[in-house]
């Protein structure tokens, strides 16, 4: 056996410790963008598309070999293999070598923890292993602050956690940007990453244009919910099941195919390329012309800087060598967790975390609070074919129709605002290993069910989870709070020896509200679908452990007042002349919907307004 | 309409394959890594995971080669982490023009692995042959508990106490045990007395065999177990789909035709009636258990953390 830092020698893998993509000639950048994922793929492709040279570091591997070569996009390395990604973690990273730790209150001592919200590390990031939701955030998301005020203020008796009186326990802020001046870069988003939808939820704002692809084939369990949403009633009225807009092909699409509806979507990579991963759209046509340089397997560990200015990022390759490369200025998108830790590994001369001057680098970290709401139909529910959700509905979010004002809900002659989130119908994705096999064996109460045996085989064969279980997740809005941060760990370290992000998170009472007000209108959409034993999954953050909901937003909040946010409207820090963000970190709020088609948009109108 | 598979059909047409499975399983590839009697206790234990009944137990299957494959994957220039991509080659592309399977099938990729990333090779290497064996910087085993014990020494030690314990208790191995005695020891060893918990894995021996078994009969066949696919098929589950998928795209009409055996949107033939109403197939006793518990679960925790569960 080799050891220590000569382990990779001679193995003849042949792509050494720098995978370099693209044009490996370039040597001068104009840009350097952390991160290949939604905000830095986006942001590379409208660089180079005006001129610009860039340089793109991943600390990922790359799935797609071929991406840079012209003519047909070349297949990628992603298969339907449960264990790849399941079990062996083919994208995500390995917490043994890449730990976090976690904690709910300052004053506890954070424990490393298994899983604090990674999200994959490879080149075009997590939207290659999601599903690909991509609803849009709504008029009234932008100005949820000023709006909410100006109701407590028009409504007597109208408290609302976090806003009025209790404003001081959150952090809310509007958006510096508004719909309007979002939806151009909307548009541009769904046309780049290839959207699918259909225009049939009423709570959505106004497009200027159509979604580039209808909807493809409805999934079976996505009509069982739809029908029993369609008979449950809401205020005096039935809910509005609408098709779930997706970056999934359902036509042939810029040189990719329709999807399929292999199944294996949520948490696994394309095989087709169907899914709009950045990798094969946006980050591809950089590649392409001719001014991009990929880096894979370079790890980000410090940016060199005066305090007002970086000359230069270090990185770790996959030697775990450390190199350093010079541009003119910088992008972070390495997503809101790591592109704040970045913040804290590259100290100011006066030893305070990079663009810190407000103090607000790292905090307002929000996740979504998901409730999942399940129940059991007697039928397999084969969602193993299919997109993971075909339907959804946006009811919950608390907007009324158009999502232009907040909507009032009269309680027992009380006023109320509710927001939650966009409602996912979702269920058994016909994974045994995983979600048959390994609940039985380690996750229920030992002694409760049957962990081997002929009864083991039994309830593997029924599919017992893998194919009866309906599924309702509400992606619902979190609260910004300045407590809630990332911070450096004081003494854990990653395989490079950098010190890990330190993640202190607890819920506020206003997604806790919302969650407790939708619960038992979840359990009748799912009873009216035909659903047995019902329940409510254990919200993990109640039971103390990190938020599992794989999006990732605040850290470097966007603002135009440079005294309470970290980033002005353009994306640039207040307090550096050439570093700007562009991934889930700038987000002031959190919004009821998946995040990513905003950090698209939002990623393609920072650079359009650098690329001049 | 009644086009889909029933498991009965499915026994039917596996029978042949599974008796040469079987036939098989004495010619086990090379590199090695168990012993001769190592390799027979490890199959005797995962067939005791998944017993053979109507459908192959987990020896049939070939969970035992999986294993071995896991343990020797740095045996290969390119270590056999992660098979391949992106097809099987056990599905043909659809046919565009029709909105049908086409007769063209890929060659299969699985059979190459996907290379791991510099990082992703420093953590299998440190899972197989251990942390400290592998070099890995020793803050990271300090902060994961302790050194992360490498696979193969587990495997061994682990055999060769399920051994141990057979023989103390009746003076036979665990192969020589009849089946009634390998489940009654299996309950022994699983139980609090039983197998000593590896704080960092948070795993006893027979926790890893369970794993690695359930990896073994549902992975994809390239990883050495799941013998033809018949671990998918006796679960009703059709494994990877791709090229073809479920949705056939029909270019000249721009619309989607779903596979008559293998719906999309509507129930499962083989659980509609005649009449059109549902039919669903009864669940066993234990699967029923494994749905109650889970709902039961729910409200157990809730009574511990109000509110965690409404």
């Amino acid at each position: 056996m080799s050891g220590g830092w000569g382990w990779r020698g001679g193995n003849g893998l042949g792509s050494g410790p720098a995978e370099v993509f693209g044009n490996a000639r370039l040597s001068r950048f104009d840009f350097c963008i952390i991160g290949s994922g939604a905000g830095g793929a986006s942001a590379a492709h409208v660089l180079c598309a005006a001129g610009h040279s860039v340089l793109v570091l991943e600390a990922g591997h790359n799935p797609f070999p071929g991406i840079d070569r012209r003519g047909p996009l070349r297949s990628t390395l992603h298969g339907n293999d449960e264990l790849k990604y399941g079990m062996r973690s083919y994208l995500d990273p390995q917490g043994l070598l890449d730990p976090r730790t976690y904690r709910q209150l300052d004053d506890a001592e954070a424990a490393v923890h298994p899983d604090v919200n990674a999200l994959p590390k490879a080149v075009g990031g997590a939207w290659q292993h999601a599903d690909c939701k991509t609803p849009r955030f709504a008029v009234a998301d932008f100005e949820l602050r000023s709006r909410i005020e100006a109701l407590i203020g028009a409504t007597p008796g109208l408290a609302v956690p976090g806003f009025g009186s209790d404003a001081g326990s959150a952090n809310f802020a509007d958006w510096p940007i508004s719909y309007s001046e979002l939806e151009p870069f909307y548009v541009e988003a769904e046309r780049l990453y290839g959207v699918q939808g259909a225009e049939d939820n009423p709570f959505q704002s106004w497009r200027s244009e159509p979604y580039p692809m209808p909807p493809g084939v409805p999934m079976y369990l996505g009509r069982l919910l739809a029908e029993g949403a369609e008979q449950t009633e809401f205020f005096g009225e039935p809910l509005h099941p609408h098709a779930f807009p997706a970056s999934i092909t359902s036509r042939f699409y810029e040189g990719r195919p329709p999807c399929v509806d292999c199944g294996f979507c949520a948490g696994f990579g394309c095989p087709n390329n169907a899914k709009g991963s950045p990798a094969v759209t946006t980050l591809r046509s950089a590649l392409l012309s001719g001014r991009c340089q990929l880096r894979a397997n370079a790890a980000a560990v410090e940016l060199v800087n005066d305090g007002g200015h970086v000359s230069a990022v270090r990185y770790a390759d996959g030697d775990g060598a450390i190199q350093e490369v010079a541009a003119d200025a910088f992008l972070l998108a390495a997503s809101a967790i790591e592109s704040a830790r970045l913040c804290w590994l590259s100290a100011t001369p006066d030893g305070d975390a990079l663009g810190n001057g407000s103090g607000q680098v790292g905090r307002n970290l929000m996740f979504h609070h998901q409730t999942l709401v399940n129940g059991f139909v007697p039928q397999r529910i084969h969602g193993q074919r299919g997109r993971a959700v075909s339907h959804g509905i946006s009811d919950f979010r608390g907007f009324e129709p158009g999502g232009e004002a907040i909507r009032v809900f009269t309680e027992g002659g009380a006023k109320r605002v509710r927001l939650g989130g966009i409602i996912e119908f979702g269920g058994s994705q016909g994974l045994p290993i995983e979600q048959d096999g390994m609940v039985m064996a380690f996750s229920l109460p030992r002694g409760t069910v049957p962990r081997f045996g002929l009864g083991f085989k039994n309830a593997l064969r029924d599919g017992a989870l893998t194919q009866h279980l309906l599924a309702l997740i509400m992606q619902g809005e979190d609260a910004p709070q300045l407590g809630n941060r990332v911070d450096l760990d004081p003494s854990v370290r990653d395989v490079h020896g950098v010190p890990v992000p330190r993640v202190t998170y607890r819920p506020h009472n206003y997604e806790i509200g919302a969650r407790r007000f939708y619960v038992p209108y979840m359990k009748q959409i799912l009873a009216n679908a035909g659903a047995d034993r019902i329940f409510t999954a254990p919200c993990e953050t109640l039971l103390g452990d990190p938020p599992t909901s794989r999006h990732v937003m605040g850290t470097l909040r966007m603002g135009s007042d440079p005294a309470t946010s970290v980033v002005g409207p353009d994306g640039r820090f207040h307090d550096v002349d050439n570093l700007y963000a562009c991934d889930g970190s700038v987000f002031p709020t959190s919004g009821g919907w998946n995040p990513t088609l905003t950090i698209f948009a939002n990623a393609l109108r920072v650079a359009h307004g650098l690329a001049g | 309409m009644k086009a889909g598979l029933t498991r009965r059909t499915f026994l039917q047409a596996t029978t042949a394959s599974a008796v040469a499975a079987a036939a098989n399983l004495r010619c086990r590839p090379r590199p090695a890594f168990f012993s001769e009697s190592e390799f027979e206790t490890l199959g005797a234990l995962c067939d005791r995971i998944i017993p053979p009944d109507g459908d192959p137990g987990a020896l049939e299957l070939g969970a035992p080669v999986y294993i071995e494959r896991l343990l020797t994957a740095f045996d290969q220039d390119v270590p056999f982490l992660f098979a391949g991509g992106p097809f099987s080659g056990r599905h043909p592309f659809p046919d565009y023009r029709t909105g049908t399977p086409s007769r063209v099938f890929p060659t299969d990729q699985f059979r190459w692995p996907a290379p791991p990333s510099p990082i992703q090779e420093r953590f299998w290497r440190a899972e197989i042959f251990g942390s400290v064996e592998s070099g890995l910087p020793p803050h990271l085993d300090a902060q994961a508990g302790g050194p992360r014990r490498g696979l193969r020494d587990v495997y061994r030690e682990g055999l060769a106490a399920v051994d141990a314990a057979a023989l103390a208790q009746g003076g036979r191995r665990f192969v020589e045990l009849d089946e009634m005695e390998r489940d009654d020891l299996l309950a022994q060893l699983a139980g609090p007395d039983g197998l000593p918990v590896d704080p960092v894995r948070d795993r006893s021996f027979l926790d890893l065999v369970i794993q690695h078994t359930l990896e073994g009969c549902f992975s994809a066949p390239e990883y050495g177990g799941n013998r033809a696919g018949e671990g998918w098929r006796m679960i009703g589950l059709e494994g990877d789909s791709q090229p073809l998928g479920y949705s056939l795209f029909s270019e000249p009409d721009a619309e989607y035709r779903e596979r008559p055996d293998h719906p999309m949107s509507t129930p499962n033939p083989d659980e509609v009636a005649p009449d059109g109403s549902l039919a669903p197939r009864p669940l066993t006793p234990e699967g029923d258990q494994v749905q109650v518990t889970i709902s039961f679960f729910a409200q157990i925790v809730e009574r511990f953390v109000p509110g965690a569960c409404t």
